[in-house]
């Protein structure tokens, strides 16, 4: 025991040497959370909204509804009107204005919610989305800007829709197939698992447009939770930067992947420079050396983490204090997730080249895929599904619902299970790997 | 002390340890002698219980040392063949580091570390990174962690390659000294010079084989003649070659002919008298006391080093 503290201090020496690998881990994430919470949020009270050209050419009170609800975002705002330069007076935005502007790059993008928005025999919204590609990064936002309105408004929104709908179309008799129609569409839709919509249940759904008294309701299902979420979005209190808040997760968990397993990988290092027979020749098990590499690993992780959470505070006010208990949670399990990774590519690979080059290629996938730098929802909904193949997925949306949602730990409770599974089953498969093969 | 019996080790199909069998004495100053690939490094890592042996034992004071066993390394110091080093820390950071491990006091180990340093002449260097060392300080450095738990047994695999002159002279003296203060020196190397400089008592190994071992005199012992009769190659010599062969068996080296003369000219009064009838000029001739290196030779057929 005592020489695996002192491994691990031995490790944390050469850390603490090596400035390049101290820049890596601290700096450079700090830097381009930075750069991308300046692009994508903005910092702290200066930061500006997202400008989106804005039609709204239906009658139904839905539009209207989330046409408000886009008015009082914090990420975008909605441009209705234009100046006409000959007559010098203002007009409001027609789509064929609005495509105009966007060719004549004097707008990234433009929302239009065409009369057909709601069907009489559908409830799926139509919405058109137009954007110039060059500013795909502006459009990406403004597009999930505007489906994140819609889907926390989703609770307010859709009880409105359902009891007009169905009260005035289908009579009681057909209302449960009506129910089931719907959850179809919103499951697809927004990707909710359908029979949480389901039991959405009845009395909730009479509650209607005032439902942020539900958010009380603490049975934790999905649709709950978005009620809770959408009361505090609507007062505006707590989430003060909603873009950096996911940039800061998805960023942190990247670097984390990547300082680790260079921590897993400096195993061949230390084989290559002989250090590791010498060790194995003093009073020292192979089990302890792969513990001490397992526990600093964790340490750095957590610490890594932890600064760089701290550090989008200071800088971009991002609230990490309302649920700090919750965040440490997800942080260490996030850390052992990503050791594992470390750990599995060391004991897979022959030499340190290949497990840099095949981490790095994985860390790149799974930092894109997993959501790391652009939400997933913004994904087609095949790259969705693989999103969820990826480790990255489950931390940066644990990291998200912790706070952006300050949801409890019993809202995120399966990205939990399957990181710490996947914490399980790696490290299981490296020791019996390193202590099997003749590898090190 | 050291009892090894019919150790044998395989690596698939090469046979790195055959059926070794050697006995090495408290105090003793140890030559393990042999070309590359001779097993020298494998004997070592069983030594040290780094490796498991296929068959065979070996008893350290009547217990046997057994694969991955920690508690002989605190007797065994071990000193690699490869500098293994943190070549990015000072050479005190690598002490420190390596010596923690041996659970001594801090107290203690700071007085180990430096004595070990004054012995290795590294004191006014340990703060600078190992990597800004010398080859030779790095070889000191690489041998003083070894010593910090102050073993029974010193195992040298190969300690002073790729050194020059005076470090490797200094390495000569520091274990001695160690020697002197008690403890058991095995020495591993290819070059006969050191063994013959160092050891009172040496093995020589090839293909994994023990082939002699003994004092240096028993060694010596093993050859007909206790010297060699060697000529220079030059033109002449070179010229003379075919008549040279029909008094003697010839060694053919770089620079060297090794002359082992037949039974009629044991006598160097025969010999010279045939070197004058040829005309081979006799400040070519060069008469020396045999070697280790000889001995190899006699025993093998080939040289230490191709
Ligand atoms: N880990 C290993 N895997 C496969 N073969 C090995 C391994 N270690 C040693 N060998 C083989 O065993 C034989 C003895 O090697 P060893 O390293 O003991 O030689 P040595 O006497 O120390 O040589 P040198 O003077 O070059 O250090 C060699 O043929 C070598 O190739
Ligand atoms: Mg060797």
């Amino acid at each position: 025991m005592k020489n695996i503290f002192e491994l691990i201090k031995k490790d944390f020496t050469r850390f603490v040497n090596d400035k390049t690998a101290v820049l890596l881990t601290f700096l450079v994430p700090a830097v381009l959370i930075i750069i991308f919470g300046n692009i994508f949020g903005g910092g702290g009270s200066s930061r500006g909204k997202a400008n989106v050209i804005f039609v709204n050419k239906s009658n139904s009170e839905i539009a209207k509804i989330i046409e408000e609800k886009l008015d009082s975002s914090s990420s975008i705002r909605l441009v209705k009107k234009y100046r006409i330069e000959e007559t010098d007076s203002i007009a409001e935005f027609t789509e064929e204005k609005a495509i105009e502007y966007i060719k004549a790059g004097k707008h990234p993008a433009a929302v239009v919610f065409p009369s057909d928005f709601l069907s009489d025999t559908s409830i799926a919204m139509n919405i058109k989305f137009y954007y110039d590609p060059r500013n795909e990064i502006e459009s990406a936002i403004i597009q999930g800007g505007i489906q994140q309105t819609i889907f926390t408004q989703l609770p307010q929104i859709f009880p409105a829709l359902l009891t007009r709908q169905a009260n005035e179309f289908l009579g009681d008799e057909d209302g449960e197939g009506f129910r089931n129609e719907m959850a179809d569409i919103v499951s697809s839709y927004f990707g909710v698992p359908k029979d949480s919509i389901l039991n959405f249940t009845s009395s909730q759904i009479s509650s209607g447009l005032s439902s942020e008294e539900t958010s009380d309701s603490s049975s934790g299902s999905f649709i709950e939770n978005l009620i809770k979420f959408d009361s505090v979005q609507l007062v505006g209190a707590n989430l003060k930067n909603p873009q950096v808040t996911r940039i800061v997760g998805g960023w942190a968990i990247m670097f984390l992947l990547f300082t680790l397993t260079a921590i897993a990988t400096s195993l061949f290092e230390e084989k290559q420079e002989g250090t590791l027979k010498r060790l194995l020749c003093m009073p020292v098990t192979r089990t302890e050396i792969l513990l001490s590499k397992y526990y600093f690993s964790m340490a750095l992780g957590i610490i890594q983490l932890m600064v760089l959470f701290v550090f989008s505070w200071a800088i971009f006010d991002v609230d990490i204090f309302s649920n700090f208990l919750n965040l440490i949670v997800v942080i260490v399990i996030s850390a052992s997730a990503a050791v594992s990774f470390g750990m599995i590519i060391t004991a897979h690979a022959t030499s340190i080249s290949q497990a840099n080059g095949v981490a790095t290629l994985l860390i790149l996938i799974m930092s894109a895929v997993g959501g790391s730098w652009f939400p997933t929802f913004l994904f087609p909904d095949w790259l969705q599904v693989v999103a969820k193949f990826t480790l990255t997925y489950w931390s940066v949306e644990a990291f998200q619902q912790i706070m952006w949602r300050q949801a409890e730990l019993s809202a995120i409770y399966l990205n939990l299970i399957i990181l710490i599974a996947i914490s399980v089953i790696f490290n299981s498969y490296a020791v019996y790997r390193f202590n099997k093969g003749n590898i090190f | 002390m050291l009892k090894i019996t019919n150790l044998s080790k395989s690596f698939n199909e090469i046979i790195a340890l055959d059926n070794v069998s050697l006995e090495i004495n408290s105090g003793e100053f140890f030559g393990l002698l042999g070309p590359n690939g001779a097993g020298k490094t494998t004997l070592m890592n069983h030594i040290i219980g780094f490796l498991k042996s296929d068959s065979g034992e070996i008893l350290l004071n009547n217990n046997a040392i057994k694969y991955g066993d920690k508690n002989i390394r605190y007797k065994i110091g071990y000193v690699p063949q490869e500098i293994a080093l943190y070549q990015e820390l000072s050479a005190y950071k690598n002490l420190k580091i390596f010596g923690s491990l041996f659970n001594l006091s801090k107290k203690e180990l700071n007085k180990n570390i430096d004595k070990t340093l004054e012995l290795v002449q590294l004191t006014d260097r340990k703060s600078s990174a190992v990597k800004e060392f010398s080859g030779g300080m790095k070889r000191r450095l690489n041998l003083a962690i070894s010593i910090l738990h102050n073993p029974e047994i010193l195992l040298c695999d190969e300690p002073t390659v790729g050194v020059d002159p005076q470090s490797r002279n200094a390495i000569f003296e520091m274990l001695q000294e160690l020697n002197q203060q008690g403890i058991t020196i095995i020495y591993t190397t290819h070059y006969m010079e050191e063994a013959e400089r160092l050891c009172n008592r040496l093995a020589i190994i090839d293909g994994g084989q023990i082939i002699a071992s003994g004092s240096l005199m028993d060694l010596l012992n093993k050859l007909d003649s206790k010297e060699t009769l060697k000529i220079h190659k030059t033109p002449e010599s070179i010229e003379l070659y075919e008549k040279l062969t029909k008094i003697s068996t010839i060694n053919e080296f770089d620079f060297k002919y090794e002359l082992i003369p037949n039974k009629d000219f044991q006598k160097y009064s025969q010999l010279y008298k045939y070197f004058e009838e040829i005309g081979l000029p006799s400040d070519l001739i060069e008469i020396s006391r045999a070697s280790l290196e000889d001995v190899f030779l006699h025993l093998t057929g080939r040289r230490i080093r191709d």
